[in-house]
Protein backbone atom coordinates (compact mmCIF):
# COMPACT_ATOMS: atom_id res chain seq x y z
CA UNK A 1 0.00 0.00 0.00
CA UNK A 2 2.93 2.68 1.01
CA UNK A 3 5.22 1.24 -1.34
CA UNK A 4 2.22 2.05 -4.14
CA UNK A 5 1.58 5.84 -2.79
CA UNK A 6 5.49 6.03 -3.32
CA UNK A 7 5.85 4.73 -6.83
CA UNK A 8 2.92 6.71 -7.63
CA UNK A 9 4.12 9.57 -6.02
CA UNK A 10 7.30 9.41 -7.92
CA UNK A 11 5.72 8.98 -11.33
CA UNK A 12 4.10 12.21 -10.82
CA UNK A 13 6.94 14.12 -9.77
CA UNK A 14 8.91 12.71 -12.84
CA UNK A 15 5.34 13.73 -15.20
CA UNK A 16 5.61 17.01 -14.08
CA UNK A 17 9.78 17.45 -14.05
CA UNK A 18 9.38 17.29 -17.93
CA UNK A 19 7.35 20.47 -18.54
CA UNK A 20 10.12 22.46 -15.95
CA UNK A 21 12.80 20.98 -17.72
CA UNK A 22 11.48 22.59 -20.72
CA UNK A 23 10.67 25.76 -19.32
CA UNK A 24 13.88 26.12 -17.60
CA UNK A 25 16.23 24.88 -20.63
CA UNK A 26 14.87 27.92 -22.47
CA UNK A 27 15.68 30.32 -20.01
CA UNK A 28 19.12 28.80 -18.99
CA UNK A 29 20.34 28.52 -22.94
CA UNK A 30 19.89 32.81 -22.76
CA UNK A 31 21.68 32.77 -19.35
CA UNK A 32 24.54 30.85 -20.28
CA UNK A 33 25.20 32.78 -23.99
CA UNK A 34 24.02 36.09 -23.05
CA UNK A 35 24.38 36.37 -19.69
CA UNK A 36 20.51 37.57 -19.63
CA UNK A 37 18.72 36.61 -16.48
CA UNK A 38 15.22 36.99 -18.13
CA UNK A 39 12.92 37.13 -15.21
CA UNK A 40 10.40 37.47 -18.56
CA UNK A 41 10.98 34.16 -19.35
CA UNK A 42 7.39 32.24 -17.86
CA UNK A 43 5.67 35.40 -18.58
CA UNK A 44 6.36 34.22 -22.24
CA UNK A 45 5.41 30.65 -21.48
CA UNK A 46 2.01 32.24 -20.64
CA UNK A 47 1.97 33.80 -24.24
CA UNK A 48 2.73 30.61 -25.54
CA UNK A 49 -0.30 28.94 -22.84
CA UNK A 50 -2.74 31.64 -24.05
CA UNK A 51 -2.10 30.80 -28.24
CA UNK A 52 -2.70 27.21 -27.16
CA UNK A 53 -5.96 28.00 -24.82
CA UNK A 54 -7.33 30.06 -27.84
CA UNK A 55 -6.37 27.95 -30.82
CA UNK A 56 -8.06 25.06 -28.76
CA UNK A 57 -11.38 27.34 -27.63
CA UNK A 58 -11.88 28.75 -30.65
CA UNK A 59 -10.83 26.32 -33.20
CA UNK A 60 -10.66 22.49 -31.61
CA UNK A 61 -6.79 22.81 -32.15
CA UNK A 62 -5.50 20.20 -30.39
CA UNK A 63 -2.10 22.12 -28.02
CA UNK A 64 0.11 19.80 -29.75
CA UNK A 65 -0.41 20.65 -33.28
CA UNK A 66 -0.54 24.87 -31.42
CA UNK A 67 2.64 24.27 -30.21
CA UNK A 68 5.37 24.37 -33.05
CA UNK A 69 3.18 27.42 -33.84
CA UNK A 70 3.74 28.65 -30.80
CA UNK A 71 7.48 27.91 -30.87
CA UNK A 72 7.45 30.29 -34.06
CA UNK A 73 5.61 32.76 -32.93
CA UNK A 74 7.76 33.67 -29.80
CA UNK A 75 11.11 32.82 -31.32
CA UNK A 76 9.96 35.84 -34.02
CA UNK A 77 9.21 37.81 -31.13
CA UNK A 78 12.23 36.67 -29.35
CA UNK A 79 14.58 38.01 -32.51
CA UNK A 80 12.22 41.82 -31.84
CA UNK A 81 12.88 41.60 -28.27
CA UNK A 82 16.69 41.22 -28.91
CA UNK A 83 16.60 43.84 -31.49
CA UNK A 84 14.85 46.41 -30.01
CA UNK A 85 15.90 45.69 -26.32
CA UNK A 86 18.67 43.65 -25.61
CA UNK A 87 21.51 44.24 -28.13
CA UNK A 88 21.65 48.17 -27.96
CA UNK A 89 22.58 46.98 -24.01
CA UNK A 90 24.76 44.72 -24.99
CA UNK A 91 28.01 46.71 -24.68
CA UNK A 92 27.34 47.90 -21.03
CA UNK A 93 29.67 46.47 -18.31
CA UNK A 94 26.91 46.08 -15.98
CA UNK A 95 25.06 43.91 -18.74
CA UNK A 96 23.51 41.07 -16.25
CA UNK A 97 21.96 43.40 -13.78
CA UNK A 98 20.53 45.77 -16.53
CA UNK A 99 19.04 42.96 -17.80
CA UNK A 100 17.50 42.14 -14.40
CA UNK A 101 15.78 45.05 -14.82
CA UNK A 102 14.67 45.24 -17.97
CA UNK A 103 13.16 41.67 -18.32
CA UNK A 104 11.36 43.12 -14.83
CA UNK A 105 9.66 45.61 -16.55
CA UNK A 106 8.98 43.01 -19.29
CA UNK A 107 7.54 40.76 -17.58
CA UNK A 108 4.94 43.17 -16.04
CA UNK A 109 4.48 44.42 -19.72
CA UNK A 110 3.32 40.68 -20.62
CA UNK A 111 1.56 39.89 -17.72
CA UNK A 112 -0.64 43.95 -17.72
CA UNK A 113 -1.10 43.02 -21.53
CA UNK A 114 -2.67 39.66 -21.47
CA UNK A 115 -4.88 40.80 -18.24
CA UNK A 116 -6.18 43.35 -20.22
CA UNK A 117 -7.03 41.03 -23.50
CA UNK A 118 -7.76 38.06 -21.85
CA UNK A 119 -8.90 39.12 -17.75
CA UNK A 120 -7.52 37.22 -14.75
CA UNK A 121 -9.54 34.12 -15.06
CA UNK A 122 -8.03 31.26 -14.54
CA UNK A 123 -8.28 28.70 -17.83
CA UNK A 124 -6.80 25.55 -18.47
CA UNK A 125 -6.88 23.88 -22.34
CA UNK A 126 -9.01 20.15 -21.89
CA UNK A 127 -8.11 18.24 -24.55
CA UNK A 128 -9.60 14.51 -23.99
CA UNK A 129 -5.75 13.52 -22.99
CA UNK A 130 -5.51 15.77 -20.31
CA UNK A 131 -8.50 14.34 -17.97
CA UNK A 132 -7.35 10.72 -18.80
CA UNK A 133 -4.86 8.45 -17.21
CA UNK A 134 -3.24 5.30 -17.67
CA UNK A 135 -3.42 2.58 -15.52
CA UNK A 136 -0.64 0.25 -14.24
CA UNK A 137 -1.48 -1.75 -11.50
CA UNK A 138 -2.50 0.38 -8.79
CA UNK A 139 -0.16 3.22 -10.37
CA UNK A 140 -1.80 5.51 -12.18
CA UNK A 141 0.17 8.05 -14.96
CA UNK A 142 -2.23 11.41 -15.81
CA UNK A 143 -1.79 11.52 -19.69
CA UNK A 144 -1.65 14.80 -19.70
CA UNK A 145 1.41 14.73 -17.93
CA UNK A 146 2.99 12.24 -19.21
CA UNK A 147 2.31 13.43 -22.91
CA UNK A 148 4.00 16.65 -21.94
CA UNK A 149 7.20 15.02 -20.11
CA UNK A 150 7.48 12.88 -23.49
CA UNK A 151 7.43 15.83 -25.81
CA UNK A 152 9.56 17.77 -23.62
CA UNK A 153 12.13 15.53 -23.59
CA UNK A 154 11.99 15.21 -27.26
CA UNK A 155 12.09 18.60 -27.69
CA UNK A 156 15.27 18.81 -25.09
CA UNK A 157 17.11 15.98 -26.69
CA UNK A 158 16.98 17.81 -30.23
CA UNK A 159 18.36 20.62 -28.59
CA UNK A 160 21.03 18.87 -27.01
CA UNK A 161 21.75 17.14 -30.17
CA UNK A 162 22.26 20.34 -32.25
CA UNK A 163 24.46 22.31 -29.52
CA UNK A 164 26.58 18.93 -29.39
CA UNK A 165 26.91 17.92 -32.97
CA UNK A 166 26.01 20.81 -35.34
CA UNK A 167 28.96 23.81 -36.43
CA UNK A 168 26.55 26.29 -35.26
CA UNK A 169 25.43 24.74 -31.93
CA UNK A 170 29.35 24.15 -31.29
CA UNK A 171 29.57 28.15 -32.06
CA UNK A 172 27.10 28.58 -29.38
CA UNK A 173 28.76 26.43 -26.52
CA UNK A 174 31.61 27.76 -27.37
CA UNK A 175 30.54 31.58 -26.96
CA UNK A 176 28.95 30.16 -23.51
CA UNK A 177 32.06 29.28 -22.36
CA UNK A 178 34.90 31.73 -23.54
CA UNK A 179 32.84 34.50 -25.77
CA UNK A 180 36.13 36.29 -26.32
CA UNK A 181 38.05 32.78 -27.39
CA UNK A 182 34.67 32.32 -29.73
CA UNK A 183 35.40 35.61 -31.52
CA UNK A 184 38.95 35.40 -31.81
CA UNK A 185 38.20 32.00 -33.83
CA UNK A 186 35.48 33.48 -36.19
CA UNK A 187 32.22 33.50 -34.61
CA UNK A 188 30.12 35.79 -35.48
CA UNK A 189 29.22 36.16 -31.28
CA UNK A 190 26.00 38.64 -32.21
CA UNK A 191 24.60 36.23 -34.91
CA UNK A 192 25.26 33.60 -31.71
CA UNK A 193 23.16 35.64 -28.87
CA UNK A 194 20.35 36.88 -31.47
CA UNK A 195 19.42 32.97 -32.28
CA UNK A 196 20.22 31.41 -29.30
CA UNK A 197 17.69 33.97 -27.93
CA UNK A 198 15.29 33.28 -30.60
CA UNK A 199 16.14 29.73 -29.63
CA UNK A 200 15.20 30.04 -26.07
CA UNK A 201 12.14 32.32 -26.05
CA UNK A 202 10.78 29.92 -28.32
CA UNK A 203 11.14 27.26 -26.72
CA UNK A 204 8.76 28.83 -23.62
CA UNK A 205 6.54 29.54 -26.39
CA UNK A 206 6.51 25.34 -26.92
CA UNK A 207 6.33 25.00 -23.18
CA UNK A 208 3.66 27.20 -23.06
CA UNK A 209 1.36 25.38 -25.13
CA UNK A 210 2.23 22.37 -22.91
CA UNK A 211 1.84 23.92 -19.73
CA UNK A 212 -1.64 25.43 -20.66
CA UNK A 213 -3.03 21.50 -20.22
CA UNK A 214 -1.11 20.42 -17.51
CA UNK A 215 -2.16 23.68 -14.70
CA UNK A 216 -4.54 25.88 -14.53
CA UNK A 217 -2.75 29.56 -15.50
CA UNK A 218 -3.95 32.96 -15.34
CA UNK A 219 -1.54 36.23 -16.31
CA UNK A 220 -0.31 37.16 -12.73
CA UNK A 221 0.51 33.25 -12.51
CA UNK A 222 4.50 33.86 -14.22
CA UNK A 223 5.42 35.15 -10.89
CA UNK A 224 5.27 31.43 -9.37
CA UNK A 225 7.14 30.17 -12.24
CA UNK A 226 9.81 32.37 -12.39
CA UNK A 227 10.82 31.68 -8.53
CA UNK A 228 10.96 27.48 -9.22
CA UNK A 229 12.83 28.17 -12.76
CA UNK A 230 15.21 29.60 -11.11
CA UNK A 231 16.11 27.43 -8.38
CA UNK A 232 16.11 24.89 -11.67
CA UNK A 233 18.82 27.17 -13.04
CA UNK A 234 20.76 27.26 -10.02
CA UNK A 235 20.63 23.93 -8.99
CA UNK A 236 21.48 23.13 -12.69
CA UNK A 237 24.60 25.02 -12.62
CA UNK A 238 23.72 28.80 -14.27
CA UNK A 239 24.00 28.15 -17.99
CA UNK A 240 24.12 24.21 -18.18
CA UNK A 241 21.32 22.70 -19.69
CA UNK A 242 22.19 18.92 -18.38
CA UNK A 243 22.21 20.58 -14.85
CA UNK A 244 18.54 22.44 -15.54
CA UNK A 245 16.95 19.00 -16.75
CA UNK A 246 18.44 17.24 -13.72
CA UNK A 247 17.52 20.11 -11.70
CA UNK A 248 13.98 19.67 -12.81
CA UNK A 249 13.30 16.04 -12.70
CA UNK A 250 15.22 15.90 -9.01
CA UNK A 251 13.22 19.30 -7.34
CA UNK A 252 9.96 18.09 -8.79
CA UNK A 253 10.38 14.36 -7.53
CA UNK A 254 10.85 15.89 -4.22
CA UNK A 255 8.00 18.12 -4.05
CA UNK A 256 5.56 15.52 -5.04
CA UNK A 257 6.97 13.97 -1.78
CA UNK A 258 7.07 16.47 0.67
CA UNK A 259 3.37 17.34 -1.27
CA UNK A 260 2.60 13.90 -0.21
CA UNK A 261 3.81 13.87 3.18
CA UNK A 262 3.72 17.43 4.77
CA UNK A 263 0.69 18.68 2.51
CA UNK A 264 0.47 20.14 -1.46
CA UNK A 265 0.85 24.18 0.33
CA UNK A 266 4.56 23.05 1.01
CA UNK A 267 5.48 21.30 -1.66
CA UNK A 268 6.48 24.62 -3.61
CA UNK A 269 8.84 25.64 -0.59
CA UNK A 270 11.12 22.48 -2.09
CA UNK A 271 12.39 24.94 -4.68
CA UNK A 272 13.12 27.90 -2.75
CA UNK A 273 14.84 25.63 0.48
CA UNK A 274 16.74 24.04 -2.71
CA UNK A 275 17.62 27.13 -3.82
CA UNK A 276 19.17 28.08 -0.02
CA UNK A 277 20.77 25.32 0.12
CA UNK A 278 22.36 24.93 -3.19
CA UNK A 279 23.84 28.79 -2.64
CA UNK A 280 25.08 28.23 0.78
CA UNK A 281 26.65 24.99 0.30
CA UNK A 282 27.28 24.36 -3.79
CA UNK A 283 26.76 27.92 -5.28
CA UNK A 284 28.07 26.70 -8.35
CA UNK A 285 25.26 24.25 -8.71
CA UNK A 286 25.63 20.65 -10.46
CA UNK A 287 27.74 21.26 -13.72
CA UNK A 288 28.43 25.07 -13.24
CA UNK A 289 31.62 26.67 -12.97
CA UNK A 290 33.37 27.25 -9.09
CA UNK A 291 32.59 31.15 -8.94
CA UNK A 292 35.59 33.43 -8.97
CA UNK A 293 36.24 34.73 -5.86
CA UNK A 294 37.24 38.09 -7.26
CA UNK B 1 60.62 46.28 -48.16
CA UNK B 2 59.65 42.33 -47.16
CA UNK B 3 58.23 42.85 -44.11
CA UNK B 4 55.31 40.60 -43.78
CA UNK B 5 53.72 42.77 -41.20
CA UNK B 6 54.24 46.42 -40.14
CA UNK B 7 53.24 47.86 -36.76
CA UNK B 8 54.03 51.75 -37.27
CA UNK B 9 53.49 54.50 -34.44
CA UNK B 10 50.67 52.59 -33.17
CA UNK B 11 48.29 54.99 -30.40
CA UNK B 12 45.97 52.68 -28.58
CA UNK B 13 44.03 51.78 -25.70
CA UNK B 14 41.49 50.59 -23.33
CA UNK B 15 38.22 52.17 -24.68
CA UNK B 16 37.84 56.16 -23.84
CA UNK B 17 40.98 55.31 -21.39
CA UNK B 18 44.48 56.70 -21.19
CA UNK B 19 46.53 55.31 -24.32
CA UNK B 20 48.62 52.51 -23.40
CA UNK B 21 50.98 52.43 -26.62
CA UNK B 22 52.66 55.82 -27.62
CA UNK B 23 54.07 55.34 -30.65
CA UNK B 24 54.80 51.75 -30.93
CA UNK B 25 56.30 50.33 -34.11
CA UNK B 26 57.28 46.85 -34.82
CA UNK B 27 58.33 44.89 -38.41
CA UNK B 28 57.71 41.48 -38.77
CA UNK B 29 59.67 39.42 -41.21
CA UNK B 30 58.23 36.35 -42.86
CA UNK B 31 59.62 33.04 -41.53
CA UNK B 32 61.11 34.47 -38.15
CA UNK B 33 60.55 34.37 -34.43
CA UNK B 34 60.18 37.93 -33.25
CA UNK B 35 60.15 38.19 -29.16
CA UNK B 36 58.51 41.45 -27.59
CA UNK B 37 60.39 42.19 -24.54
CA UNK B 38 59.72 45.00 -21.69
CA UNK B 39 58.65 45.49 -18.16
CA UNK B 40 55.23 45.28 -16.59
CA UNK B 41 52.44 48.15 -17.67
CA UNK B 42 54.80 48.42 -20.99
CA UNK B 43 51.97 47.59 -23.69
CA UNK B 44 53.22 44.25 -24.67
CA UNK B 45 49.81 42.41 -24.65
CA UNK B 46 48.36 45.67 -25.51
CA UNK B 47 49.99 45.80 -28.94
CA UNK B 48 48.87 42.28 -29.92
CA UNK B 49 45.11 42.97 -28.73
CA UNK B 50 45.65 45.89 -31.21
CA UNK B 51 47.17 43.98 -34.17
CA UNK B 52 44.29 41.74 -34.16
CA UNK B 53 41.30 44.11 -33.67
CA UNK B 54 40.44 43.49 -30.02
CA UNK B 55 41.09 47.02 -29.33
CA UNK B 56 40.75 50.57 -31.50
CA UNK B 57 43.92 51.58 -33.41
CA UNK B 58 43.87 55.69 -32.54
CA UNK B 59 46.64 56.70 -34.62
CA UNK B 60 49.82 54.86 -37.04
CA UNK B 61 48.80 52.03 -38.89
CA UNK B 62 48.75 48.35 -39.16
CA UNK B 63 49.98 46.86 -42.47
CA UNK B 64 49.85 43.62 -43.44
CA UNK B 65 51.34 42.38 -46.51
CA UNK B 66 51.54 45.84 -47.33
CA UNK B 67 48.03 46.70 -47.06
CA UNK B 68 46.47 48.29 -44.24
CA UNK B 69 44.70 46.30 -41.48
CA UNK B 70 43.78 48.84 -39.22
CA UNK B 71 40.09 48.49 -38.32
CA UNK B 72 39.45 45.04 -39.14
CA UNK B 73 37.49 42.91 -37.10
CA UNK B 74 39.50 40.02 -35.45
CA UNK B 75 37.67 37.42 -37.42
CA UNK B 76 38.43 39.71 -40.26
CA UNK B 77 42.21 39.58 -39.30
CA UNK B 78 42.28 35.98 -38.29
CA UNK B 79 40.91 35.43 -42.35
CA UNK B 80 43.90 37.39 -43.32
CA UNK B 81 46.05 35.14 -42.06
CA UNK B 82 47.26 36.18 -38.74
CA UNK B 83 46.36 33.60 -35.64
CA UNK B 84 46.47 35.20 -31.87
CA UNK B 85 46.58 33.25 -28.65
CA UNK B 86 46.37 35.27 -25.89
CA UNK B 87 47.23 35.28 -22.62
CA UNK B 88 44.33 32.95 -20.63
CA UNK B 89 45.05 30.52 -23.62
CA UNK B 90 41.25 30.94 -24.99
CA UNK B 91 40.23 27.15 -24.73
CA UNK B 92 36.71 26.19 -24.33
CA UNK B 93 37.01 24.48 -20.79
CA UNK B 94 33.84 22.40 -21.44
CA UNK B 95 34.22 21.26 -25.20
CA UNK B 96 36.44 18.12 -25.90
CA UNK B 97 39.60 18.70 -27.06
CA UNK B 98 38.83 17.56 -30.50
CA UNK B 99 35.64 19.93 -30.51
CA UNK B 100 38.37 22.77 -29.48
CA UNK B 101 40.31 21.73 -32.78
CA UNK B 102 37.28 21.97 -33.98
CA UNK B 103 36.72 25.18 -33.46
CA UNK B 104 39.94 26.44 -34.74
CA UNK B 105 38.76 25.85 -37.75
CA UNK B 106 35.28 27.21 -37.50
CA UNK B 107 35.81 30.06 -40.36
CA UNK B 108 36.68 27.13 -42.58
CA UNK B 109 33.80 26.52 -45.53
CA UNK B 110 35.05 22.62 -46.17
CA UNK B 111 34.66 20.32 -43.34
CA UNK B 112 36.03 17.71 -44.58
CA UNK B 113 39.22 19.57 -45.36
CA UNK B 114 39.00 20.63 -41.59
CA UNK B 115 38.57 16.50 -40.31
CA UNK B 116 41.85 16.40 -42.37
CA UNK B 117 43.25 18.85 -40.59
CA UNK B 118 42.58 17.87 -37.36
CA UNK B 119 43.93 14.47 -38.23
CA UNK B 120 47.22 15.98 -39.14
CA UNK B 121 47.53 18.11 -36.03
CA UNK B 122 46.36 15.19 -33.76
CA UNK B 123 49.47 12.80 -35.58
CA UNK B 124 51.85 15.55 -34.69
CA UNK B 125 50.70 16.36 -31.33
CA UNK B 126 49.89 12.57 -30.28
CA UNK B 127 48.68 13.84 -26.58
CA UNK B 128 45.96 15.78 -28.44
CA UNK B 129 45.06 12.23 -30.07
CA UNK B 130 45.11 10.48 -26.87
CA UNK B 131 42.75 12.99 -25.25
CA UNK B 132 41.00 13.92 -27.70
CA UNK B 133 37.43 13.02 -25.75
CA UNK B 134 38.88 14.50 -22.81
CA UNK B 135 37.31 18.09 -21.66
CA UNK B 136 39.74 20.78 -22.12
CA UNK B 137 39.78 22.22 -18.95
CA UNK B 138 41.15 18.69 -17.07
CA UNK B 139 44.31 18.86 -18.66
CA UNK B 140 47.36 20.04 -17.57
CA UNK B 141 48.37 23.67 -17.85
CA UNK B 142 51.10 22.28 -20.63
CA UNK B 143 48.78 20.13 -22.33
CA UNK B 144 46.31 22.99 -22.68
CA UNK B 145 48.86 25.90 -24.01
CA UNK B 146 49.73 22.71 -26.80
CA UNK B 147 46.25 22.12 -27.37
CA UNK B 148 45.63 25.90 -28.00
CA UNK B 149 48.80 26.81 -29.94
CA UNK B 150 48.26 23.27 -32.14
CA UNK B 151 45.19 24.80 -32.91
CA UNK B 152 45.52 27.88 -34.63
CA UNK B 153 47.61 25.61 -37.06
CA UNK B 154 44.65 24.55 -38.65
CA UNK B 155 43.84 27.51 -40.39
CA UNK B 156 47.53 27.29 -41.79
CA UNK B 157 48.22 31.12 -40.59
CA UNK B 158 50.84 32.95 -41.80
CA UNK B 159 51.66 34.77 -38.43
CA UNK B 160 50.90 33.48 -35.25
CA UNK B 161 51.13 35.81 -31.96
CA UNK B 162 51.88 34.16 -29.20
CA UNK B 163 51.27 36.19 -25.74
CA UNK B 164 53.24 34.63 -22.60
CA UNK B 165 52.60 31.44 -23.57
CA UNK B 166 54.96 30.19 -20.99
CA UNK B 167 52.84 31.78 -18.00
CA UNK B 168 52.70 29.66 -15.03
CA UNK B 169 54.38 26.65 -16.76
CA UNK B 170 57.05 24.85 -15.05
CA UNK B 171 60.65 24.95 -16.42
CA UNK B 172 60.34 21.64 -18.37
CA UNK B 173 56.90 22.53 -19.79
CA UNK B 174 58.14 25.83 -21.07
CA UNK B 175 60.82 24.09 -23.24
CA UNK B 176 58.17 22.07 -24.44
CA UNK B 177 56.48 25.17 -25.78
CA UNK B 178 59.60 26.66 -27.35
CA UNK B 179 59.65 23.38 -29.26
CA UNK B 180 56.40 23.73 -30.76
CA UNK B 181 57.06 27.14 -31.62
CA UNK B 182 60.08 25.37 -33.27
CA UNK B 183 57.63 23.08 -35.21
CA UNK B 184 55.47 26.30 -36.51
CA UNK B 185 58.51 27.78 -38.08
CA UNK B 186 59.50 24.84 -39.56
CA UNK B 187 55.78 24.69 -41.25
CA UNK B 188 56.84 28.39 -42.53
CA UNK B 189 54.78 30.26 -39.91
CA UNK B 190 56.41 33.52 -38.79
CA UNK B 191 55.74 34.01 -35.08
CA UNK B 192 55.44 37.34 -32.64
CA UNK B 193 55.90 36.27 -29.42
CA UNK B 194 55.27 38.47 -26.25
CA UNK B 195 57.15 37.11 -23.51
CA UNK B 196 57.88 38.35 -19.91
CA UNK B 197 60.83 35.90 -19.05
CA UNK B 198 62.96 38.13 -21.68
CA UNK B 199 65.65 36.21 -21.29
CA UNK B 200 64.00 32.95 -22.26
CA UNK B 201 62.11 34.96 -25.07
CA UNK B 202 65.12 36.55 -26.43
CA UNK B 203 67.17 32.65 -26.56
CA UNK B 204 64.58 31.73 -28.93
CA UNK B 205 64.23 34.32 -31.00
CA UNK B 206 65.47 35.72 -34.21
CA UNK B 207 64.92 39.38 -33.69
CA UNK B 208 63.95 41.13 -30.31
CA UNK B 209 61.93 44.27 -29.57
CA UNK B 210 61.80 46.41 -26.15
CA UNK B 211 59.17 48.28 -25.32
CA UNK B 212 58.61 50.20 -22.51
CA UNK B 213 55.80 52.84 -21.87
CA UNK B 214 54.37 52.11 -24.96
CA UNK B 215 56.92 53.09 -27.40
CA UNK B 216 59.50 50.96 -29.02
CA UNK B 217 62.87 51.25 -27.43
CA UNK B 218 65.49 49.61 -29.68
CA UNK B 219 65.60 46.54 -31.55
CA UNK B 220 68.10 43.85 -33.09
CA UNK B 221 68.59 40.41 -33.62
CA UNK B 222 67.71 38.37 -30.31
CA UNK B 223 71.45 37.59 -29.06
CA UNK B 224 72.36 41.07 -29.21
CA UNK B 225 69.45 42.12 -27.25
CA UNK B 226 70.15 39.97 -24.69
CA UNK B 227 73.52 41.04 -24.12
CA UNK B 228 72.59 45.10 -24.21
CA UNK B 229 73.27 46.78 -21.46
CA UNK B 230 70.17 48.70 -21.75
CA UNK B 231 68.28 45.47 -20.84
CA UNK B 232 70.31 45.19 -17.73
CA UNK B 233 69.15 48.54 -16.61
CA UNK B 234 65.74 48.36 -18.00
CA UNK B 235 64.71 45.06 -15.91
CA UNK B 236 67.41 45.79 -13.17
CA UNK B 237 66.59 48.93 -11.77
CA UNK B 238 69.53 50.68 -12.89
CA UNK B 239 73.72 50.21 -13.17
CA UNK B 240 74.18 48.51 -9.77
CA UNK B 241 72.56 45.88 -10.64
CA UNK B 242 75.05 45.20 -13.77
Amino acid sequence: MIMADMVQILVLGLALGGVYALMGSGLSLVFGVMRIVNLAHPSLVMVGAYIAYWAFRLGGVDPMITLPVALVILAATGVLLYKLVFEREARSAKYSEMTVLLTFALAMVVEGALGTAFTNTQRVTSPDYATDAFFIGSVFIPKGQLYSGIVSLTIISALALFLKYSAFGNAIRATTQNRDAAELLGVNVNLVGLVSFAIGIGLAGAAGALVSFVFSFFPAKHWEWIAILMSLVVLGGMGSILGTVLAAFILSVIAAYVGFFFGATWSTLTFFVALFVVLLVRPQGLFGEKPELA
Amino acid sequence: MNDLLQVSNVVAGYGDGPAILNGASVKVESGKVHCIIGPNGAGKSTLLKAIVGMIRVREGDVTFKGESVKGLRPDQILRKGISFVPQERALFPKMTVRENLRMGGYSMRDKSELERRIDEIEERFLILKERRDQQAGTLSGGQQQTLSMARTMILKPEVVMLDEPSLGLAPKIVAEIFDIMRVMTEEGITILLVEQNALMGLKHADWGVVLDLGRTLFEGPGKEILNDPRIQELYLGGKKAA
